[in-house]
């Protein structure tokens, strides 16, 4: 049979175009254009590197307004089976607890889901809450700061980048993993694939589809409280520019500094 | 059975108007642009001449995205320190709105929405490869290994015809056959743009100039057109001069000439919104490749059809009208014997009777001499010296024009001989 994969998908503000208003210090979204979370992208290629292994069906999945759908769209362009939105005004305002409540019971609603994928973290807000949610509540095994994910015969195998090394873990599924941002090269979309996907459209859920009453989400069911955002500070960077003939002293310097290694061939 | 009736490749005006045509006949279309939102990586100095887009949507006039309307028209030459022109500023041009400022990022997003609205498929963000044959006749297009199959091609990709040239329908393009434009858009203020073009409301300003001040052979020409609160202003350059002369490059000479001494108070304390560069094709009828064979036809910029003879520059109507053109001919060959070769010769016929050939048979070889010494240096010398002649008081006997004239000749820095036979030449082809 085949393997089923759900990839998590936010839309996010491109983080270049966002900046902290410097006197109420919001988060200012009004020059930014949406893009898909960064990492999602790469969750995104980590399922489609399996599926092109073996036989799988990717779902891609993302709770938000209907403005998300373009970006669904982009994802079955690159591959992805199918696209679920989940879309009811009851989630506005929620936060990553009923979010991950939400996208958990869509989960288990699809019943046969062997792993999830998740960006390990978003751009915009950068908790990393999601992914690690949704496992604890289908009750399957966590694999987070994943960059490089294989499945074999009912395992995930996962390499987890961690801050003094890389760890491999071997975990039954059903398996959420986390994908790290930049762990892969995020194909691009087909023409083909593209016709398909204009042609198959975009499932949409509410929340009475998945059975969540809308009192356990939005804002008021949301636990987190923003209570400040500050601005950070820039650090002023060194530049300097260097002369043709001054490049084998920059050299030189940045071996001394320790900045690079030279290797002889 | 194909999968769609027509496939259009390129979501300018051709293309657009092509699958806006098609769609509305109620034909299975898919229209393919690779830039995503479409229009995002289209240049244009922004004037749409003429009423081609009427004929798919009546009411355009009225509904597209266009900044103004042309009320003015200017010509200048330009030297270091002068600009001699002529302008035509006229109420003509209330009645009959003969040209439209746009800006191509907002008007192609619009018309490739509108072919979405009338029925086409629209595919962005995707780059075809090249055209699927078999057996000599066009399949459809192939993208990343995959074949997507359709009864007609239409290649409307523009001045850079990769597809064409990659799938072997034409020839690689020549440094003679093309010019690089470079445009900025400038941010002003609605209330400045009109008072320093001298306009009002939806009027608009639109100058041509030659650049008779650069240094070395550069040759070039430069344009500014008025949008509501901002102005296009560029720069379009011989390739054969960009190359022949290595330490010339495409954004120096928009800044040269956007602060030459006339131009700059026009565009003074502007913000600088985008900056891009394309190719224009110049290459006039010589180049214009095999328009159409079995399953496929050629319009717009990819065809070579665009017009410029150094007072104007015209591509989007006629990439409209061929767009147009190509989709009646295969509204009419499905409608009869299928698509064929000899059903789709009537693309060329077409063509051959409306303006869009007779214009580039008419004006053929006129590149050879709007790129010139002539236009770009001896007239700008001989006509300011002239000016200064008649206008600057130097506390000498005034001279005859007739003697301004001889002497001005003497000044252009071209032998007379050669300017009587260019200028002949010149008046000839335009
Ligand atoms: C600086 C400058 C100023 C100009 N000023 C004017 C003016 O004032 N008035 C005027 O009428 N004309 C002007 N022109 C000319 C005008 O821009 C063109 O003639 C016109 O855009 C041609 O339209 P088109 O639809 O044939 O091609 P384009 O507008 O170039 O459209 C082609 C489209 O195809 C897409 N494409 C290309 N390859 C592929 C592929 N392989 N797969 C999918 N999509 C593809 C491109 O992204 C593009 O959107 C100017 C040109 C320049 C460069």
């Amino acid at each position: 049979m085949a393997l089923h994969l759900v990839v998590l998908i936010k839309v996010v503000p491109d983080g270049k175009e966002v900046f902290v208003d410097p006197v109420t210090f919001t988060l200012n979204r009004s020059m930014a254009t949406n893009i898909i979370n960064p990492a999602d992208e790469n969750a995104l290629e980590a399922a489609l590197q399996i599926k092109d292994k073996m036989d799988a069906k990717i779902t891609v999945m993302t709770m938000a307004p209907p403005f998300a759908e373009p970006f669904l769209m982009e994802c079955m362009s690159r591959g992805a089976d199918e696209a679920v939105l989940i879309s009811d005004r009851a989630v506005a305002g929620s936060d990553t607890y009923p979010t991950s409540l939400t996208v958990a019971a869509a989960i288990r609603k699809m019943g046969d889901v062997d792993i999830v994928f998740a960006g390990e973290k978003t751009s915009d807000s950068s908790t990393g809450h999601v992914g690690p949610g949704v496992a604890e509540f289908i009750g399957a095994e966590l694999a987070s700061y994943s960059r490089k994910v294989t499945y074999e015969d009912g395992y995930v195998i996962a390499e987890r980048e961690l801050e003094n090394g890389v760890e491999e873990v071997r975990i039954p599924t059903p398996a959420v993993v986390t994908i790290l941002t930049d762990s892969n090269d995020p194909r691009r979309a087909t023409l083909r694939k593209k016709i398909d996907a204009m042609k198959k459209g975009i499932i949409t859920w509410s929340l009475a589809d998945i059975n969540i009453p809308a009192d356990w989400v939005g804002l008021r069911s949301s636990p987190t409280v923003v209570k400040k955002m500050l601005p950070f500070p820039r650090k002023d960077r060194k530049a300097e520019k260097i002369e043709k003939d001054k490049i084998p002293e920059l050299i030189d310097n940045l071996v001394k500094a320790g900045v690079i290694k030279l290797e002889a061939e | 059975m194909s999968e769609f009736d027509a496939i259009v490749v390129g979501g300018g005006p051709a293309g657009s108007s092509a699958a806006m045509r098609l769609a509305s006949a109620g034909h299975n279309v898919l229209l393919v642009e690779k830039a995503d939102p479409p229009g995002s990586k289209n240049v244009s100095g922004g004037v749409l001449w003429g009423n081609d887009l009427e004929a798919v949507i009546p009411d355009w006039q009225k509904t597209a995205p266009v900044e103004r309307y042309v009320k003015a028209k200017g010509v200048g030459f330009l030297t270091k320190e002068s600009n001699i022109g002529l302008e035509f500023r006229s109420g003509l041009f209330d009645k009959n709105r003969a040209g439209h400022m746009v800006l191509r990022a907002k008007l192609d997003q619009w018309l490739v929405k509108k072919a979405k609205d009338m029925g086409a498929m629209v595919a962005t963000g995707v780059t075809v490869d090249r055209v699927a044959f078999d057996k000599g006749k066009a399949i459809g297009v192939e993208q990343d290994g995959d074949i997507i199959t359709s009864d007609c091609v239409i290649l409307a990709e523009g001045a850079n015809p990769r597809v064409a040239i990659d799938s072997g329908l034409r020839e690689p393009l020549n440094d003679k056959d093309v010019a690089i434009g470079v445009k900025e858009v400038i941010k002003l203020s609605e209330k400045t743009v009109n008072e320093r073009f001298n306009l009002r409301d939806k009027e608009g300003f639109a100058g041509e100039y030659v650049l008779g001040f650069l240094p070395d052979q550069v040759e070039a020409g430069g344009f500014l057109y008025t949008n509501k609160d901002t102005i296009s202003a560029g720069v379009v350059i011989s390739m054969k001069h960009l190359r022949e002369n290595d330490r010339t490059y495409s954004f120096d000479i928009i800044e040269q000439f956007l602060e030459h001494p006339a131009i700059a108070p026009l565009v003074d304390g502007g913000s600088v919104e985008e900056y891009s560069a394309h190719m224009v094709q110049e290459g006039g009828i010589e180049r214009v490749p095999k328009l159409y064979g079995n399953g496929y036809m050629i319009a717009g910029d990819a065809a070579g059809f665009s017009f410029s003879n150094g007072l104007v520059l015209q591509g989007m109507n006629y990439a409209i009208a061929s767009g147009i053109a190509a989709a009646d001919t295969f509204i009419e060959a499905k409608k009869g014997s299928g698509v064929s070769e000899e059903s789709l010769a009537g693309y060329r016929k077409r063509l051959l009777d409306s303006y869009v050939l007779k214009d580039l048979y008419n004006f053929r070889g006129i590149d050879e001499v709007t790129w010139g010494r002539l236009p770009h240096r001896a007239m700008p010398n001989a006509l300011e010296h002239i000016m200064k002649g008649l206008f600057i008081e130097q506390g000498v006997p005034k001279k005859h024009l007739y003697q301004l004239m001889t002497e001005a000749l003497g000044e252009s820095g071209i032998r007379t001989s050669e300017a009587v036979l260019e200028g002949y030449r010149m008046l000839r082809r335009m």
